[in-house]
Parts: C-alpha cells; structure tokens; sequence
C-alpha cells in the first residue's frame, strides 16, 4: 500500500457520508494519481516518494478534506435557529422560575428551620436551578437536532420562506385545519420537557405507592401528545386520524385525573400524617393541611383544563367532519 | 493590514455563489474533476479540490449533472462529469440573471 492509498483510505475513515463512501474514494485516488504525474513531467523525473509528500501536504490534511464532504455541516441549522433562540429563552425563564419558586416552597416550609438547614436549602435550590436549566438546554438542543432531520427541507419554507408571505394573509381569516409549526415546535419542547420534569417530581419521598401505580399511564398520555405532534409536524394539516387521536389523549387524560381524584392516600399529606405534623407543631401542621389541599385542588383545575381541552377538541372533530360534507 | 482578512473572506462569499456557475458553464462537454479543475484555472478561476468535488456531488443529487466512471486512453478509471438536460435549463436561466447583475452593479460601480 503506498502513500497515496494510505491517505485515501484516512480521508475514507473520516467521511462523514452514508452513501457513496466507495465513489469518494476513488475519485480522490484518481485525482492524486493525475496530480502525481503532472508533478512527475513538471520536475522531469519519475514519481518517487518525497514527490508523493510534497503532494499530499499540498492536498491537505485528511480531515480537512473528510469534512468538505460534509452535507449537513449543522446541529442546527440556520433555517431552525430563530425558533431554536426563541424556544431556548422561554424555556430556561420558565425552568429557572419553577425551580426557584420550588426551592422557595421549600425553604418556607422546611422545618426545623435553623439557620444553617436554611441556608442549605437555598444553596441546594440555587444549585437545582442551575442543574435543571443545563439539562432544560441539553433537552432543548436535541429536540431541535432531532426535528432538524426528520423535517423535511421543502416544509420549513413556512419558517424562512418570505417569498410566499402575502400580506393579504394578514386580513384573511386563517385556515383552521393549518398547523402552526412553530406552536408545535414549542408544544414538543414542553411536553418532553414536562415529561422529564415529573418524572423527576413524582421520584419526591411525598407520593405513595397508590399514586405511583398511575406513572406509567400519565407517562403514556404525554408520550402520545408528543408523538401526535410530531406526526401533525410532518402532516402540516390536521384530518380526522388526528382529531380522533387528540380527543382519545384528552379523554384517557380525564380519565386518569378522576381516578386521581378519587384514590385516597395519593401523597404524604393525609389526614393521619398530617395529625402528626399537628402533633410536632402547629405551623407545620398547617403548612401540611394546605399541601393536602393544594393536591386536591390541583388535581380539580387540572380536570378543568382537561375538560376544555377535550370539548375544543371534540369540536374540532365534529367541525372537520361537518365540512368534508 | 487588517482589511486584507475582510476582503479575503468576503471575496470568499463572492465566489461561493458564482462557483456552481462557473462549474456549470464549463460542463457543457465531459469532463473529469481533475481537467475541470485545470480548465478552471487556465481560464482564470482557481478553485480547491476540496471545494470542487464536493460541489460536483451537490450539484449531480440536484439533478443538475450526470457523472458516471469510465476509462479513457487506458488510463486509470475517472469519473466523467457533464451537464443535463436539467442543468442546461438552469444555467441559462442563472446566465441571464448574472448579465442583469453584473449590469447593474458595473453601473453602481463607475
């Protein structure tokens, strides 16, 4: 093996192609083979070696060239990037407000409160903050990479594309079947981003086995928007497959809250526990009585939105089938 | 001094465009990237090979040039490149453009 074949087969190494590895190649060796000859008539002697060098340090170093090769050179690119900003910032404020309100819930009402525990507190929460956003970016990024591959190149015209922005659009009423991509995109974000956020919550030493039995369902009810979303991504439109979908996610969402609702003895803070929170002290005791209420009430405005959610959505669905007739 | 860097790269930028042009209207008969590359530059236009091939292959996916190998003279296999019937309509199209362009800024410039 000589010089050249040897540097043929780093560039090789180093492709980042799936396809036509094999044709790169041999282009290349057939191009250094015509390049070592015109050398070897220019200097009037055949090819030998330090020709071969001379050559190849012209040609440059095999991961230059690997990477010229290089179709998608983006994580992401600058057809996605606007939105990508746009999304980033909202979600680290949100993130970065949650956990601080968090940490907040949690220094008030940890207790014993000495001085030292609560500084703690506040220093953990600082840290917890900061942790959750890098991991929020992280998660955010490779959403983003990942739609930047599957969306087709065509179908982002709706993002970038000023040529087809008519300014009589601004007038007309728009299409109600369309999808905003970009509410999609932010919607995917925080539905994966929700995901991984109560996944981390429901692992809190407050929920019981009853309510753990209920992860996995929860779990597949966001999984299903997310896929749904996705799916509404590459189709651009709404039709019935999604309507029907979207009300089956509404409604399996209803039906997990009721049973939420009504299983007893979902966190920490029952009525015997909270009995013996009274026991150790009267603001803590009270402190637990208003976390006991709080999921309940939780769960009741949950329900509300659920509910409007699935009549918008059954709506959606009548409306579609009332049109195509 | 320091101007020599902008003027490099936006000399840089200038040329990215007009490159696939260059290409194209020198693929009207076949060639291989290597002689290409020479007839590039006897003319004028200096052009890296790691600039060259991969646009070669960018512009063949567009549907914009057919290459196919083949072994001419006994030598060694080489990958012919020659514009297509797609590649012809765009180039005349992007000729008229570039009259119109160079029109223009030819005016803005004397």
């Amino acid at each position: 093996m000589n010089l050249i074949d040897k540097y043929v087969a780093e560039v090789g190494k180093h492709l980042p192609l799936l396809k036509g590895r094999e044709d790169v190649e041999k282009e290349l060796k057939s191009t250094l083979e015509d390049m070592l000859e015109d050398k070897a008539e220019q200097a009037g002697r055949p090819r030998d070696e330090a020709m071969e060098i001379e050559l190849l340090k012209e040609y440059g170093s095999p991961q230059r060239i690997a990477s010229s090769y290089n179709p998608h050179p983006y994580l992401i690119g600058p057809r996605m990037f606007p939105f990508f900003l746009m999304v980033l910032k909202i979600v680290l404020t949100v993130v970065i407000v949650i956990m601080l309100v968090l940490s907040s819930i949690k220094a008030v009402t940890a207790f014993p409160l000495f001085a030292a525990d609560f500084m703690q507190v506040i220093m953990q929460g600082f840290g917890n903050a900061l942790s959750t956003a890098i991991a929020a970016f992280g998660n955010v990024v490779i959403v983003f990479a990942i739609l930047e591959r599957i969306l087709p190149e065509k179908e982002m015209g709706d993002f970038s594309n000023e040529k087809d922005w008519d300014p009589a659009s601004l007038a007309k009423q728009p299409d109600p079947d369309m999808v905003k991509r970009g509410d999609l995109i932010v919607e995917v974000v925080f539905t994966a981003l929700g995901l991984a956020f109560l996944n981390g919550l429901f692992n809190l030493p407050v929920f019981t086995k009853e309510f753990s039995q209920f992860i996995p369902w929860i779990n597949a009810v966001f999984l299903g928007e997310i896929i749904l979303d996705v799916y509404l991504l590459v189709t651009a439109k709404w039709n019935t497959p999604g309507r029907i979908a979207k009300v089956i996610i509404e409604a399996v969402g209803i039906a997990i809250t009721v049973i939420l609702i009504r299983t007893p003895n979902l966190t920490l803070f029952t009525n015997e526990s909270l009995l013996n929170f009274i026991k150790i002290s009267e603001e803590a005791g009270a402190a637990g009585l208003a976390a006991y209420y709080t999921t309940s009430i939780t769960l009741i405005v949950i329900l509300i939105i659920q509910g409007i959610e699935l009549a918008k959505a059954l709506y959606e669905l009548l409306r579609i089938n009332y049109r195509k007739k | 001094m320091e101007n020599d860097e902008l003027v490099q790269n936006m000399l840089l930028e200038l040329r990215r465009g007009i490159l696939s042009l260059a290409v194209l209207s020198q693929l009207g008969k076949e060639q291989y990237g290597y002689s290409l590359l020479k007839a590039l530059s006897d003319q004028g236009m200096e052009i890296d090979q790691s600039t060259l091939y991969p646009l070669l292959r960018r512009l063949e996916s567009q549907g914009l040039l057919q290459s196919d190998w083949r072994i001419v003279d006994e030598a060694r296999p080489r990958r012919y490149y020659v514009i297509s019937a797609q590649g012809k309509a765009v180039l005349t199209k992007l000729k008229k453009e570039w009259s119109a362009m160079t029109a223009t800024i030819t005016q803005m410039l004397s």
